[in-house]
């Protein structure tokens, strides 16, 4: 028998090969000059106009209405069919139509550049597309990764068989996101590269075009996708990252059950996303000043983990601030002067045509190393607590009596909904009543 | 009337076809997706291995063009290769793209399909029961920290890799370009640095005979004709050599004189332009190259100018249009820091085609052109440094035109010249000299802005003024080598005329200094040599045995000179 797992894997490896759609390059144009061939005008390029503001309002209004339909779904009427009717929606509109631009993640860089380079204008659609996801989220939990993320969206309609991500590796595999948003942030406050956007793994699919190896990877996670849900979302999302945190002080908070709890485990291994915690049993006596010691410990290690992490994120600041396009370029020059490159580059050539002296272009890229060293202590710092803080959290023993959504790892999709006998019982309420209706009519 | 029960069954059968329904759709568009991608694939496939041979073979096509403009049948066959390749890039193009797009739809489908094919036979769940929770919780919490302590390890591992890479420090990379010393040391261009004409080693040969050998070294055949000079630098010497046909750059090995390696310097522009006659006189290959120790750069009359590496790889060349020059064009290269500067001077001055270009020696690109008020000329542009700052000195009807060299702005300039002018201005005893041809000797003062002809002459003298030698001094005296052999002394502070000699022959190359020695080198390849002083006393007198037009070049011991047929170097053979 034909096996959809089977099938379904043929057809995603052949998407990643279908990279090379995308792959055709331009040609350059005829150069027989007696042929009298006229290059086409590029005044279409420079006569764009941008888009309308009007559009990007709408855009806004868009974001305002998804979001609170999402949270509409999820916590008052709890319907994953809606949520994945939206979630489409989403998909289409701010994915195919809106290209992927402007999204929340990224506007995370948008911001932090503005912060750091006042000749940066932020604008008022970055802000709200920005803020008012977590404002939703610190109210009714991750509506926003629900049925709003377009990211989330295009890898939530590809889980097809998801397996189970023990907590103790998902959460380790967390720390990437971690050190994506820091890098993100360092990368974005310097000027040197929106490397969220960047390194898009889905914006390839919604504008039908971009970067060959970007389109694959974007296929390979597609296609872990399908046993790994939402792997992005999980380990990779910058934004989710404050999503998560905000998320555990929500107001709303999403529940498995509409009722209480009564333990039956139906809804254990609902959740594709391991985001339902099970109820702990009582912690052995044995060995319990051993841990409060290693706890101890832990906790001591902390600062020795926060500056270990800044002295090596400062280290790096001459890898770091390769991704600016000063010191690349101060950098391929120097190079070039000492005879270790024979060839130049469009950049390098560009920069000796301007007759700029070099010493300016060394001043700039030592400024902007020494803006990493700073910024590499802070990135490191911080992903040092967060290394630290990981340690120590397995340590704590905490006592839950209930299966619960996980308010920080729960993308609030609703698959769990329909595994509780209480919500059968309360949809089921509903059709009893309609079918003595029907009865009656009859 | 039916029961619930009929309901039910009714209800499972309807949810078994819908299954089949929704299985047999995700296989089909399964299906139909891997066609699709085996069609891009090969697409693909086609586009990677079928069309680069194709390219190549037009590439290879259009280099002979070069060499054939005229071969109608090969004009033909190009176009018709361009033509099919454009063509299949295009229909690939958008076989690709709408071949994407239906397959972004069939994969639409599948997942629709296999998606509701799951909905429709939906399994219960089954809850297991955990035997052990409390080890379990514990091995979690070990677990955790291990795979978070395998992570850091990670990050330390990666830190460790990403320090290790080469650090380049800024701070000592300003004087990356070469030093006054390095400059100094070799013979980077027209009569070495700053087209002083005085070597910068005394220990020089003084006797040689190119017929029995003697205290020649080597002597290597020059593949191509040209009156430029050789430029030594380090272990190479670098000419050029032209006719109408081919231009080309040498390279020789100073220590065996063997030719490592000539390049052609092709551009399509004048390729194809054969029409080029050059006077006799100049030939089709004057201009002197310039080495900055790392490439070296050449400049033709058909206006072709580049760059190559020193194993002879050309880093970039292009064409600066003909120049418009009476005799044909014949500017030596100067070069500053990264800039090539090039003295374009041509046609008249009416015509506002003069100018001074610098090009960038890394790329070709123009890192600025300034226009000259001046016609024609045949001199050589020189940098020198005074007071800390360089100056781009040249010379044409009627100017002295000093330019800062790093961005080409005007500093100053004196109208002291006339028509023709063809020696090359010097620097020495704080003056720069410019010779009017025939006419006079102008001794100005370097500084001012604007023109400062009216202040900043030091004093003129006009007795056996050159019309081709460029003059040489060492701060004292300066010495003006007539083309038909008049050697007149003058002194440098004042002007004033000191001796003159008669060497009964006629001179093209430019008379040099070595410590107190004066190089005279005949057009008969004959180099007196005189002591430097109150009067000419010739102190030795060597032949070469063969015709001579270039200037000669110094290095460590030994002499470089061309003749016409010739590349020599000269020296002790022990």
């Amino acid at each position: 028998m034909l096996r959809f797992g089977h099938i379904s894997i043929c057809i995603f490896i052949s998407i990643v090969l279908c990279g090379v759609v995308f792959g055709a390059e331009r040609f350059p144009p005829p150069d027989f000059d007696e042929s009298g061939h006229e290059l086409p005008s590029t005044d279409y390029i420079t006569n764009i106009t941008p888009r309308h503001t009007i559009y990007n309002y709408l855009d806004v209004a868009v974001l305002v209405a998804a979001l609170s339909l999402s949270s509409w779904f999820v916590l008052k009427k709890r319907s994953r069919r809606s949520v994945f009717i939206l979630m489409v929606f989403s998909l289409v509109y701010f994915g195919f139509w809106r290209k992927g631009c402007i999204c929340p993640i990224g506007a995370i860089q948008n911001f932090s550049l503005s912060i750091f380079d006042h000749n940066y204008a932020l604008s008022v659609t970055a802000i709200l597309f920005l803020i008012l996801p977590l404002i939703f989220t610190l109210f009714f939990g991750r509506t926003f990764c629900a049925g709003v993320c377009p990211l989330g969206a295009i890898q939530d309609l590809v889980v097809l068989r998801p397996i189970k991500v023990p907590s103790w590796l998902e959460s380790s595999l967390r720390l990437f996101a971690y050190i994506y948003l820091a890098a993100a942030i360092l990368f974005a406050a310097t000027g040197s590269a929106f490397i969220i956007c960047r390194y898009d793994l889905f914006i390839s699919f919604f504008r039908l075009s971009g970067h060959l190896n970007m389109l694959i990877l974007g296929c390979c996670f597609l296609v872990i996708g399908m046993f790994v849900a939402r792997p992005y979302c999980r380990f990779i999302c910058p934004y989710g990252v404050i999503l998560r945190q905000l998320s555990r002080l929500s107001k709303w908070k999403v529940t498995i059950t509409p009722d209480d709890c009564i333990k039956c485990k139906l809804c254990e291994d609902s959740c594709p996303f391991g985001a339902i915690t099970k109820p702990t049993v009582e912690w052995p006596q044995i060995g319990y000043t051993k841990s409060r010691k290693l706890l101890a410990l832990l906790i001591l290690l902390l600062p020795v983990l926060i500056f270990l992490g800044g002295f090596g994120g400062s280290s790096l600041n001459r890898s770091w601030s390769r991704m600016h396009a000063t010191v690349r370029l101060a950098e391929r020059i120097y190079l070039e002067n000492q005879g270790l490159l024979s060839e130049t580059t469009d950049a390098s050539s560009a920069f000796r045509a301007t007759g700029e002296p070099i010493e300016d272009l060394y001043d700039q890229a030592s400024v902007i190393r020494k803006q990493f060293k700073f910024g590499g202590w802070l990135l490191g710092s911080f992903i040092g607590l967060v290394a630290g803080l990981k340690l120590i959290i397995p340590s704590i023993r905490r006592q839950r009596t209930d299966f619960q959504a996980d308010s920080a790892s729960c993308l609030a999709c609703g698959r769990c909904f329909k595994y509780c006998p209480k919500e059968q019982v309360r949809l089921k309420s509903l059709s009893e009543k309609q079918e003595i209706a029907d009865d009656d009519k009859i | 009337m039916t029961t619930k029960y009929d309901n039910q069954n009714s209800d499972k059968s309807m949810k078994a076809s819908w299954y089949e329904a929704a299985k047999g759709g995700a296989v089909v568009a399964g299906v139909f997706s891997v066609i699709i991608l085996g069609l891009l694939v090969l697409n693909y496939l086609q586009k990677e291995l079928l069309d680069p041979v194709r390219a190549e073979r037009l590439e290879n096509l259009k280099v002979t063009l070069i060499e054939q403009p005229k071969n109608e049948q090969l004009i033909n066959t190009i176009r018709e290769l361009d033509l099919q390749l454009r063509k299949d890039k295009i229909r690939r193009l958008q076989f690709s793209q709408k071949g994407g797009l239906l397959l972004l739809g069939a994969v639409g489908v599948f997942l629709i399909g296999i998606k509701s094919a799951k909905a429709f036979k939906a399994k219960l769940p089954h809850p297991t029961a955990v035997t052990d929770q409390q080890a379990r919780q514990i091995r979690q919490a070990i677990l955790a920290r291990w795979v978070t302590v395998a992570s850091l390890a990670v990050l330390v591992l990666a830190v460790l890799f990403f320090i290790n890479t080469p650090p380049i420090d800024f701070a000592g990379a300003v004087s990356s370009y070469l030093s006054d010393e390095e400059i100094a040391k070799n013979w980077a261009s027209f009569r070495g640095p700053q087209g002083s004409g005085i070597s910068a080693y005394t220990n020089i040969p003084t006797k040689w005979d190119g017929k029995s050998g003697e205290s020649i070294i080597w002597k290597t055949a020059v593949p191509l004709p040209g009156h430029n000079s050789p430029v030594v630098w380090g272990d190479r010497v670098f000419l050029t050599g032209a006719n109408k046909q081919k231009r080309q750059v040498y390279c020789f090995d100073a220590i065996s004189g063997k030719l490592l390696w000539q390049a052609d310097m092709i551009n399509p522009a004048s390729a194809a332009d054969k029409t080029l006659d050059m006077y006799e006189d100049t030939g089709y290959a004057a201009s002197t190259v310039a080495t900055d120790g790392r490439r070296v750069c050449a400049i033709f009359p058909t206006g072709d100018v580049g760059c190559f590496d020193f194993e002879g790889k050309k880093l970039w060349s292009r064409n600066l249009g003909t120049p418009d020059s009476m005799y044909g064009y014949a500017s030596s290269l100067a070069m500053y820091q990264n800039l090539l500067l090039i003295q374009y001077d041509q046609a008249t001055a009416d015509d506002n085609k003069s100018k001074m270009i610098a090009l960038d020696t890394f790329s070709g690109a123009t890192v600025w052109e300034t226009k000259r008020p001046v016609p024609g000329s045949w001199t050589s542009p020189i940098v020198i440094k005074i007071g800390g700052q360089s100056q781009l000195i040249t010379c044409a009807e009627p100017w002295v035109i000093a330019y800062n060299p790093s961005n080409g702005v005007e500093l100053w300039r004196v109208e002291c010249l006339g028509t023709d002018v063809a020696p090359s201005p010097i620097y020495a005893g704080g003056l720069i000299f410019g010779i009017h041809s025939y006419n006079s000797l102008v001794a100005i003062k370097p500084t001012g802005q604007g023109d400062v002809t009216k202040t900043h002459i030091a004093w003129k003298a006009a007795d056996n003024i050159p019309d081709i030698c460029s003059p040489v001094s060492n701060g004292k005296l300066i010495f003006l080598l007539e083309s038909y052999g008049k050697l007149t002394c003058y002194n440098v502070s004042d002007g004033t005329k000191l001796w003159e000699e008669d060497l009964k022959t006629s001179f093209t190359s430019s008379p040099s200094l070595v410590g107190d020695r004066l190089y005279l080198l005949s057009e008969k390849g004959i180099m007196s040599i005189a002591k430097v002083g109150s009067e000419y006393t010739e102190v030795a007198k060597s032949s070469l045995g063969e015709k001579c037009y270039a200037s000669p070049a110094f290095s460590d011991g030994r002499i470089y000179i061309r003749g016409v047929e010739n590349l020599y170097c000269i020296g002790d053979k022990n």
